[in-house]
């Protein structure tokens, strides 16, 4: 049985931006609720609770479900190691990370009425926005 | 014109913006966007474009004239 483990200092502050990064890491399947119990590979009901659940079954054959706890300061991920481990290579929360700040700037660009310029220099993402 | 660049780093996910090109603290509204998007900022830098007093062109009219 893999623990859950919770990662206090990544904290997703906009709901819906975090749904839509989820999307795009292909976890398009929420539920949302409160306190949801999040369940095992094997079906065991773990001692955790989540406003935010991705479930197993829209993961992976052995993996756990994903929650996303609601924290005065937003959403922080509840990942078992396992998971931590397995997914996108052991880069889930950075990959989660990165599409929610490609997010951020979509969103940024929208309510300033910008135009974007997007580059890659190097190993970093470069994004203009003029308005 | 004004210009906000950001940059992702995909390595840690990490966000950084930089704000150009807007004197004074109409900057600010974009960090308000961004502070209610990812929280509170790691680290903030008020560059010298953020102390410029933006220009106003003084309009004086003579007494009587409207």
């Amino acid at each position: 049985m893999s623990k859950y483990l919770q990662f206090p200092d990544l904290v997703f502050r906009n709901r819906e931006l975090l749904l839509a990064a989820l999307a795009d890491l292909g976890y398009g399947q929420v539920e949302e609720g409160e306190n949801l119990a999040l369940y095992g590979y094997e079906g065991d009901q773990r001692a955790e609770t989540a406003a935010l659940v991705v479930r197993r079954q829209h993961v992976g054959r052995l993996s756990n479900d994903i929650g996303f706890a609601r924290t005065p300061a937003g959403y922080v991920p509840l990942i078992s190691e396992y998971d931590q481990r397995a997914l996108h290579g052991g880069q889930l929360l950075v990959r989660l990370r990165t599409a929610y700040s490609e997010r951020v700037v979509e969103e940024v660009r929208k309510r300033v009425h910008g135009t974007a310029r997007r580059t890659v220099e190097g190993s970093l993402i470069k994004i203009k926005v003029r308005f | 014109m004004p210009e906000i660049e950001f940059r992702i780093d995909p390595t840690t996910g990490k966000l950084e913006l930089h704000v150009k090109g807007i004197a004074g603290p109409a900057c600010d509204d974009v960090a308000k966007i961004a502070r209610e998007l990812l929280g509170e900022p790691g680290h903030e830098q008020k560059t010298s474009e953020y102390f410029a007093r933006p220009h106003v062109q003084p309009q004086i009219r003579p007494r009587g004239q409207r």
